[in-house]
């Protein structure tokens, strides 16, 4: 579906994309990353947006760069707003459809259609001026949907929505999915993510950092340092007891916590009770890393900005 | 593509039919009016012009600049520089270029709807200004001046359109600057020296064919040539008129090439 070959992207002196490789099948993707790690270059360079200042980037098959024939089977939500305020959503929504290249007549009856899909009949003769956010986001989506790509591209979907809006989303992005459709989704909030897909790329820095399923990631994870949280009557002194056991490779101590990352989280679970008896030390609260993807991207972003 | 480019020139039609953008739309259309009634009504009454009798031919020629001046230089200029050029930095600024783009030749259809839209709105306020102008400047000879200026409209328009949009694309985000730029250096000043340069002007060829059309007289005092011949140049009428028909195609290529060729995702300045 989506294949990038050594891609890297700078505006001027800045990176946007640096030498990214990738191979995407069909399905649904989550493209996960803060706020400026390059998801909207990447997404820019996969819509044609932006040329690739090195390597190659191909989607379905094809240089997506002035390709007509690419752009009927894809459908693109951009981050951004840009919508004609005096206009109404289905005036809109038909336009863009037309530039398509459908009728006047088949633009009109794709637009009603996609609109009624977000949930958007009622106002949809409305002043997009009078719309409120979700309600923009939701005719940005219809836009998107309406001439029935293979390939859909969103850039924070769910920007703006309230929880009800966010559900009633997510239910036609799972639809949309069961279809047998693929979908790539960009946001910087995981949990948006996994509401839609287990398949996920991290991206940072303009990097990729990780991709495949919550798994894949566990399984790059092993051997590297966990991090465990201690509070304790005497965080110095146990500081000492666990670098003299060789079993954290750093502490940090702060509020009375104590912050261990540790390469044998297996062993220091088994063998804390003993030397916190034997050393007359008390815990009274312990918190380690779960297992959410949460969690996993937090120690991607750790390990990658050399935190572990 | 064409219906593209069709669906594009209705969209934007539609959206031009609003309050503040008709005003303009008037104002274009009756300023020239409004100062031909003023030069018309300040002008001496005819007892007075008895006394004192001005040639015709002196009044005609006066109309002449005077139309030319006020419709196919003021109004074909200024109405295609407010709309043409923005065709592309307006959609950057509102952020929806994107959403055109992604379109099969969404830019291009776009670029050039925009084109026919801009063309269509400033040809009927000149042409209504002439036509209600016209009658009321009692030139001697109302019909021929008014199709001398008809047709210089309808060759200005295009090609001013189609520069503004070329230049607004080669530069989006300094659109308006670069094309008053443009029009007050090459069309307001380089085409009054006489030379080889003041040939790649639009006005070099509009004023020669107004000298031609409206069979004004150039000559100075005891028929020496005057220096207004010199900026004229000599070139068939029909040489004029075919570079003018020549030059909107050309630009508009050339503003497509420069749009394939561009990137002008927003990213590239903001959010990366």
């Amino acid at each position: 579906m989506i294949e990038l070959r050594n891609v890297t992207k700078l505006y001027g002196k800045v990176i946007g994309v640096n030498d990214f490789t990738l191979t995407l099948e069909p399905g649904a993707y989550g493209l996960l990353g803060p706020n400026g790690s390059g998801k909207s270059t990447l997404l820019n360079l996969i819509t044609g947006q932006l040329r690739p200042t090195l390597g190659t980037v191909l989607v379905l098959g094809e240089p997506p760069r002035n390709n007509p024939e690419l752009f009927r089977r894809l459908g693109y939500c951009p981050g951004s707003e840009g919508l004609y305020a005096g206009v109404s959503g289905f005036d809109w929504v038909r336009y863009l459809q037309q530039l398509q290249g459908m009728t006047s007549h088949e633009a009109g009856e794709a637009a009603e259609k996609a609109l009624g899909l977000v949930g958007m009949t009622q106002a949809m003769h409305r002043p997009i001026s009078s719309y409120s956010r979700g309600m923009r986001q939701r005719t940005k989506l219809a836009q998107a949907i309406a001439h029935d790509p293979d390939f859909l591209i969103l850039d924070e979907p769910f920007n703006g929505l309230d929880p009800v809006g966010r559900h009633e989303l997510t239910t036609v992005l799972r639809h949309w999915i069961r279809q047998g459709k693929s979908l790539l989704f960009a946001s910087h909030l995981l949990h948006e993510i996994e509401s839609l897909t287990q398949s996920f790329l991290l991206i940072c820095g303009g990097r990729l950092l990780a991709s495949g399923t919550a798994q894949d990631v566990h399984d790059m994870m092993v051997g590297l340092p966990n991090e465990v949280a201690l509070r304790t009557s005497d965080p110095h002194a146990l500081a000492a007891l666990l670098l003299r056991e060789h079993v954290a490779d750093s502490v940090q101590i702060k509020d009375g916590f104590l912050t261990v990352a540790t390469p044998q989280p297996g062993r220091l679970f088994e063998q804390l009770p003993g030397w916190l008896k034997a050393s007359g030390l008390e815990v009274s609260e312990m918190h380690s890393a779960d297992d959410s993807l949460q969690e996993l991207f937090n120690s991607l972003m750790k390990l990658h900005r050399g935190e572990l | 593509m064409i219906g593209n480019v069709a669906a594009v020139f209705l969209f934007e039609w539609k959206r031009a039919l609003t309050l503040p953008r008709m005003a303009w739309w008037a104002v274009l259309a009756l300023f020239p009016v409004f100062i031909v009634g003023v030069i018309r009504f300040t002008m001496p009454d005819e007892a007075r012009r008895a006394m004192n009798p001005i040639p015709a031919e002196q009044i005609w020629n006066f109309w002449a600049a005077m139309f030319y001046a006020l419709i196919p230089m003021l109004v074909s200029m200024l109405g295609t520089l407010l709309w043409a050029t923005p065709a592309i930095s307006a959609e950057l600024e509102r952020r929806s270029w994107v959403y055109l783009t992604v379109r099969p030749n969404g830019g291009t259809a776009v670029l050039l709807g925009k084109y026919l839209a801009a063309v269509t709105w400033v040809i009927p306020p000149a042409l209504i200004g002439l036509t209600i102008g016209v009658p009321l400047a009692d030139t001697g000879d109302g019909w021929r001046m008014w199709w001398a200026m008809v047709r210089l409209v309808c060759l200005s328009c295009p090609a001013y359109g189609a520069i503004y949009l070329m230049l607004g694309t080669l530069l989006p985000r300094r659109a308006l600057v670069l094309a008053v730029a443009y029009t007050l250096i090459f069309e307001l000043v380089i085409r009054f020296i006489p030379a080889v340069i003041n040939k790649l002007t639009v006005q070099f060829r509009l004023q020669a064919l107004l000298v031609e059309w409206c069979n004004l007289s150039l000559a100075g005092p005891g028929g020496r040539p005057s220096g207004v011949q010199a900026l004229i140049g000599d070139e068939p009428a029909w040489q004029h008129v075919s570079i003018l028909l020549l030059l909107p195609p050309v630009l508009l290529l050339i503003a497509v090439a420069i749009l394939r060729w561009s990137e002008f995702s927003a990213s590239a300045e903001s959010d990366v």
